[in-house]
């Protein structure tokens, strides 16, 4: 049987740089001219062309693709001819199977009803719109280039397009957004009804616009109990709209969990193609410039990853499934699991029943201190 | 010509960064004892210790052999002193074996203070001292000025002082041929009966304790019966010989002479620094002068951290202690360390090294207690009990009184200091005795103070007050009976019996909040509050709570890159093997010498 592979596309170019991302991106250079713009980006997607040719010949035998993923950076910031090629040259690369799970992000303000059409018509089934707000003055304190209507009319073309998968992305803990701010978010994302929200906490990474205001003491960083409560407030007003969390930042309508993202949490093989994009093959990990890095995975390197990674989603890990794949017990691997866990599991943070460990809805406020047990 | 004639014993006293362990590097090369590739930087300070911190901790001693201008080879023996008060008994003996010191300064920087400690150790003992300008190929070299502070500030005549440059080695033969002019020739009785001073010891694993020794009167040689005339010991000469550098055999030392002597002593306790050796069967009728067993005023408890071994941290303490005779150590046990040691000490700063050194030397990772002193307890049934460690104070209705150590503290300080340095003694709970003027600008003070206010940290207040101007010597004088208090730590309502400590009744509030404070800063979040609470006795004086985390999720997905989240997993699981368990608390290691330094930020 032919095993399963997930192809990860990164396109590192955006309108303008948000102040808090810290993805590998850039915007146009100061006083470059929009022809060499397109020009730069047309010489990334044939290098990406080139590269995925490669990577078909080297790891596309005995392999099919299942989900693709076209991420960034903004990648609905280029022409849809050039996503089409992208895509082609992976179909010709790769066998990817029918229903392959194969999504684009994109940003409102970048798209139009044209472009829609001719993603859904290169064969993309699933969209991810980085929404992240729908309040006005925090979408502008966040640098976003859209504001609230302007997501709206863009998830209504999507719509009209025909897409039937599309996810949005939010944050949370960003200046300015209040909790009735968040709520209210919410509340309209729902009424959206999208069949997949991702949210996310702020995150401060280095090298970015907000790290060096946080650095100088300008930030003004949402408190953890805020945070904690908006987190779970949002998951309350999800569920009610009968979403289902299923990692600990995603939600879905039953039967719409992003397949891709799946495999990053479960040890499952992908291939990043694009400067930056990481991949989890034939067991090495890597990152290609300009972050490289280069790790052949060992025995242990493989059981704490798929532990630690396993965690971020509701249903755990199973302990036979892990036995299964590894050989040996969970908690033969790792001989002070138990131990450490003890008090996590005393205090409603970690359940162990039905012979799944996972991490409660509470326990992931905390859940870097669980996975830490298993580095 | 008396072969004492062409001897030179001396050593070389500076301030610290003024260059004498390069000088001593220069002239050991200069005399062509080590060819220059086989020098390491900084010949003499051996313990990778020392070069970090620029400290001479332990001494060495070299013969160098010298070929003057005036055609004759000469004999010098330099003696390395180390350079803290902790050890201002060992300077003192390894002083009293020279005729003379080179003092080194700074010409950029002048004459500072720990030059101006040295000096007086150096002139108490007669010695001769030539001073001598370093660093002269700078160009902020003040060459004069510097010699007008050397004539004003020590009364010495410094108008021929060697200019050099350790650096570059510009002058070191001048510096040479100065040392065999000024510095005088030994001139000991070689006929006379055995006498000789005991200056430093050091253990070696096949000779035993190899004694480095100045013969003053007399010879010794293999097959000598010595007697150590303050121990009373005797033993019987297995080697005798010159530090060349390495031990050298020679057939005897004789008067004049530095050289070691082994006799297959087991412990260097018992070959004691500041000793007389003599013979057996024809001894000297008195000992040499400035004898002193020397006497560990700092204890602490130290305790192998979580998952080292105690056997490990044995095997290393027994290591170090047939080194070091000031150094001591038994067993104990802590309700909240187990089973562990506890040690004896010169002071703060020998403590510190002694524990760097276990964790260096022999990789070991150790927790160590609140330091503190001896007290002398006096119960209501009229024993008296000699307390180290807090924990074993006995019950407030058992004491009858504590007494505590005192000491003759001696400060040395340039006089625009003074209203600042008294300041800090008072609060220090210092009386002062009297206050002289040795010279125009320089004051001594001298205290009568409670040992427990020393070892803190009250050299490092006295050098930051003085701008490093300030030297500091102290004795141990009497036991006084003082209002002293058991001050306890507990958390999560817990007592921590390593964090207890013995304080004056007039500090314990302040050292409670300071401690809880800094506590509250050292333990991390937990899952629940843990409150933070001192006490004395069942009285809680000072409370800080350390709030429950809400928060440690990092939620954004990283695309597939899994190693940024695995490195932050791997940098929070390395912070938590630091950690000690206190019942559900973890507490890192650090935070047992944290709440010692508690002057930080006054």
């Amino acid at each position: 049987m032919k095993k399963p592979l997930g192809l990860y596309i990164h396109i590192p170019f955006c309108a303008a740089k948000c102040p808090y991302c810290g993805f590998y991106s850039k915007p146009p250079a100061a006083g470059e001219s929009p022809e060499e713009t397109a020009g730069k980006r047309r010489e990334y997607v044939k290098r990406v062309i080139e590269d995925t040719k490669e990577l078909g010949a080297k790891y596309g035998p005995g392999r099919v693709v299942d989900t693709v993923y076209i991420g960034g950076g903004t990648p609905s910031i280029l022409a849809p001819e050039l996503i089409e090629d992208i895509l082609g040259a992976a179909q010709e690369s790769f066998e990817v199977c029918p229903d392959a799970e194969i999504s684009i992000e994109v940003n409102p303000g970048t798209v139009t009803g044209e472009k829609l059409k001719a993603y859904r018509k290169a064969g993309i089934n699933r969209l991810s719109i980085g929404c992240q707000s729908l309040d006005d003055k925090v979408l502008k304190d966040l640098g976003r280039i859209h504001m609230a209507a302007q997501f709206k009319e863009t998830f209504r073309l999507a719509r009209e397009a025909g897409f039937e998968n599309i996810s949005c992305d939010l944050m949370f803990s960003v200046p300015g957004c209040t909790g009735e701010i968040w709520r209210e978010t919410v509340r309209e994302i729902v009424k959206t009804a999208p069949e997949h929200i991702s949210f996310y906490s702020l995150q401060i990474e280095e090298g970015t616009v907000f790290y060096d205001r946080y650095r100088r003491g300008e930030f003004d960083e949402a408190s953890d109990e805020a945070d904690r409560k908006m987190y779970h407030e949002a998951l309350s007003v999800l569920r009610d709209a009968g979403y289902v969390q299923y990692e600990i930042s995603s939600a879905a309508k039953p039967g719409f969990r992003c397949r891709h993202n799946i495999k990053y949490w479960t040890l499952a093989e992908y291939i990043g193609i694009g400067d930056s994009a990481s991949s989890y093959i034939d067991g090495k990990r890597i990152t290609n410039p300009p972050f490289y890095e280069y790790h052949e995975n060992t025995a242990a390197d493989d059981m704490s990853e798929y532990v630690f990674t396993g965690l971020r989603m509701n249903d755990g890990i199973g302990l036979e499934d892990f036995e299964k794949r590894f050989g040996r017990g969970l908690f033969e691997a790792f001989p002070e699991g138990e131990r450490e866990l003890a008090p996590f599991v005393r205090e409603g943070d970690v359940s162990m029943e039905g012979g799944r460990l996972k991490i409660t809805e509470k326990g992931f406020d905390i859940s870097n201190k669980i996975m830490a047990i298993f580095v | 010509m008396n072969y004492q004639d062409y001897i030179r014993n001396f050593s070389i006293i500076a301030h610290i960064d003024h260059g004498k362990s390069t000088l001593a590097d220069r002239i050991i090369e200069n005399t062509g004892l080590v060819a220059h590739r086989d020098m390491k930087e900084q010949f003499l300070d051996n313990m990778d210790l020392e070069r970090e911190r620029g400290i001479t901790i332990k001494l060495q001693t070299t013969r160098l052999v010298y070929k003057a201008k005036d055609g004759n080879e000469y004999i010098f023996n330099l003696i390395d002193t180390p350079g803290h008060v902790d050890f201002n008994y060992e300077v003192s003996r390894s002083l009293a074996a020279c005729e003379g010191a080179v003092l080194v300064v700074d010409s950029t920087q002048g004459v500072e203070a720990q030059t101006m400690a040295n000096v007086y150790l150096a002139l108490e003992e007669d010695l001769e001292i030539l001073p001598c300008l370093n660093k002269i190929d700078l160009a902020s070299s003040r060459p004069q000025e510097t010699k007008d502070e050397i004539e004003e500030m020590i009364g010495i005549d410094a108008s021929d002082a060697p200019m050099v440059s350790a650096k570059e080695g510009i002058g070191i033969e001048d510096l040479l041929e100065a040392i065999v002019e000024k510095i005088p020739a030994p001139k000991g009785d070689v006929s006379g009966k055995l006498k000789a001073l005991i200056f430093d010891s050091v253990y070696d694993n096949y000779k035993g304790v190899v004694i480095y020794a100045r013969i003053f009167d007399g010879q010794v040689k293999v097959g000598d019966t010595i007697r150590l005339m303050n121990t009373k010991k005797k033993y019987e000469v297995t080697e005798v010989g010159v530090m060349a550098p390495g031990h050298v055999p020679t057939r005897f030392l004789r008067a004049g002479e530095v050289g070691y002597i082994c006799a297959s002593i087991k412990q260097v306790k018992d070959a004691r620094v500041g000793d007389t050796i003599t013979l057996d069967n024809d001894p000297a009728e008195e000992s040499l002068p400035g004898y002193k067993k020397v006497q560990s005023m700092v204890y602490c408890g130290i305790y192998p951290a979580e998952g080292e071994k105690y056997e490990s941290v044995k095997d290393a303490l027994e290591k170090l202690q047939v080194n070091d005779a000031a150094f001591i150590f038994e067993p104990e046990t802590s309700t909240a360390l187990g089973f562990g040691f506890r040690c004896g000490f010169l002071g703060l700063l020998h403590m510190e090294i002694i524990v760097e050194r276990l964790e260096r030397e022999f990789d070991l990772a150790v927790v160590t207690t609140s330091p503190s002193v001896v007290y002398r307890v006096v119960k209501t049934d009229g024993t008296v009990e000699m307390i180290q460690n807090p924990t074993n104070l006995p019950p407030a209705a058992e004491i009858s009184r504590i007494e505590e150590p005192m000491v003759k503290a001696d400060i040395m300080i340039p006089k625009e200091y003074v209203g600042s340095v008294m300041e800090l003694c008072q609060e220090r709970r210092g009386r002062m005795l009297h206050m002289e003027y040795i010279t125009e600008n320089r004051v001594q003070l001298h205290y009568d103070m409670p040992l427990n206010e020393v070892i803190y940290d009250f050299f490092d207040a006295l050098k930051s007050k003085t701008r490093g101007y300030g030297s500091l010597d102290y004795e141990f004088d009497r036991y006084e009976k003082s209002n002293l208090v058991k001050l306890d730590v507990l958390l999560n309502k817990e007592l921590i019996d390593a964090f207890s400590m013995i304080v004056h009744e007039s500090k314990a509030y302040a050292r409670g909040r300071f401690v809880c404070e800094k506590l509250k800063e050292i333990i991390p979040m937990h899952q629940f509050e843990v409150p933070i609470q001192a006490a004395i006795g069942q009285k809680v004086i000072a409370r800080e709570t350390v709030r429950a985390y809400r928060k440690d999720v990092i939620a954004k997905c990283y695309g597939g890159d899994i190693s940024r989240k695995k490195k932050l997993l791997e940098k929070q699981k390395e912070g938590k093997k630091r950690m000690r368990q206190f019942g559900k608390v973890e507490v890192p290691q650090e935070a047992f010498t944290a709440v010692l330094r508690y002057d930080d930020n006054k």
